[in-house]
């Protein structure tokens, strides 16, 4: 399988993760800080929206930005690409800190995007550079 | 010698690595506690014993089990208890109980322990309002003493008493019965509410807006 193809296949996974976190934001339900299961109180936390804008959605634009970036192969659309899954990848590391060290709480959902978003920054930085 | 292929790599690395550090800046601003803590009259002139709020002959007990530093509990002492004190409380219709877990971190248990300090002196209910309003950062450690003192003052509670009684051993038996009734009723999350008539087993309500709160009282006030 080459990187692009694979490239493409985590996108779609995190793609799945990003909309699903997504639906759960505007869902609403009854909203509760869970005693077991960190998503709750992470999706309840003030790092759950930047700038107003849930995280959750701008994974999932993420994700489509870098599976648009994909349609194409030229050098260009790998620096989006790559650029995309580097700036994804560090948020996504700056939030799974968040979770450890500052809100004590893992969402296992946003450990999987994390781990799509590191799975995407090494496929597209060795696609683009090497 | 950088080929282009890299320099634009690297060019992009550059650029992603300034958003993140941007969004993390973003992210990360607010989140300190309230500077100054506003009086509520909220409970003001309803009877308080033992940190059970309204007339205790009232027929129906609501139960909160809450963490201090949960957010979802501050929302719901803004958007619900305003009707239930408003409508049930001070009617006598029903009285307001609490429990205090901690499983959020060592503020919410240092919080818990001065909430039981307010309790001995009848001022519980007012704390846990003024401290909902200056919730700070989840276990940034911002529950200092300095801290508790701010809440206290706006709360009417003496500060020194309830710290000094937030230290002793006492202190602890509110968090430890909080621990058992929830694991009793099998809550895992908070705010949860239960409602009970008399003496009788508490129902636990799967919703805490003020109108399921609010259809359960009726309906055990029905029975």
């Amino acid at each position: 399988m080459s990187a692009r193809a694979a490239s493409a296949a985590v996108a779609v996974i995190g793609l799945g993760i990003a909309g699903y976190l997504t639906a759960v934001h505007f869902a609403g339900g009854t909203p509760a800080c869970a005693v077991a299961h960190g998503c709750a109180t992470v999706q309840q936390s003030k790092y759950a929206e930047l700038a107003g804008v849930p995280v959750a959605l701008l994974g999932l634009l993420g994700y489509a930005g870098v599976l648009a970036s994909l349609a194409r192969d030229g050098e260009s659309a790998r620096t989006v690409t790559a650029f995309l899954s580097l700036a994804g990848f560090g948020f996504s590391g700056w939030l799974t800190y968040v979770e450890v060290a500052r809100l004590d709480a893992i969402c296992s959902w946003c450990v999987a995007s994390a781990v799509c978003m590191t799975l995407l920054a090494v496929l597209s930085v060795a696609r683009a550079g090497l | 010698m950088l080929t282009s292929r890299n320099r634009r790599l690297l060019a992009a690395a550059a650029l992603a690595a300034v958003v993140v550090a941007v969004a993390a800046v973003t992210s990360s601003s607010g989140g300190q506690p309230a500077a100054t803590i506003a009086k509520s009259t909220l409970f003001r002139g309803i009877p308080e014993q033992h940190g059970v709020l309204g007339d205790p002959r009232a027929p129906v007990t609501v139960t909160e089990y809450v963490d201090l530093q949960c957010p979802v509990c501050a929302a719901a002492a803004r958007e619900t208890l305003p009707t239930l004190v408003r409508d049930y409380v001070r009617t006598g219709k029903a009285k307001l109980d609490v429990r205090t877990l901690s499983f959020i971190g060592p503020d919410s248990q240092r919080a818990a322990r001065f909430a039981a300090g307010a309790a001995e002196q009848g001022r519980l209910w007012p704390f846990l309002e003024a401290f909902y309003a200056s919730q700070g950062q989840e276990n940034s450690g911002y529950v200092t003493d300095e801290h508790l003192r701010s809440v206290a003052a706006a709360a009417g509670v003496d500060a020194g008493t309830a710290l000094e009684y937030a230290d002793s051993a006492a202190a602890q038996e509110p968090l430890n019965r909080a621990n058992a009734d929830a694991q009793r009723l099998g809550i895992d999350s908070t705010p949860t509410f239960t409602v009970a008539r008399g003496d009788a087993e508490p129902h636990v309500l799967p919703a805490h807006e003020a109108r399921s709160v609010a259809a359960a009282i009726d309906a055990e006030l029905g029975r």
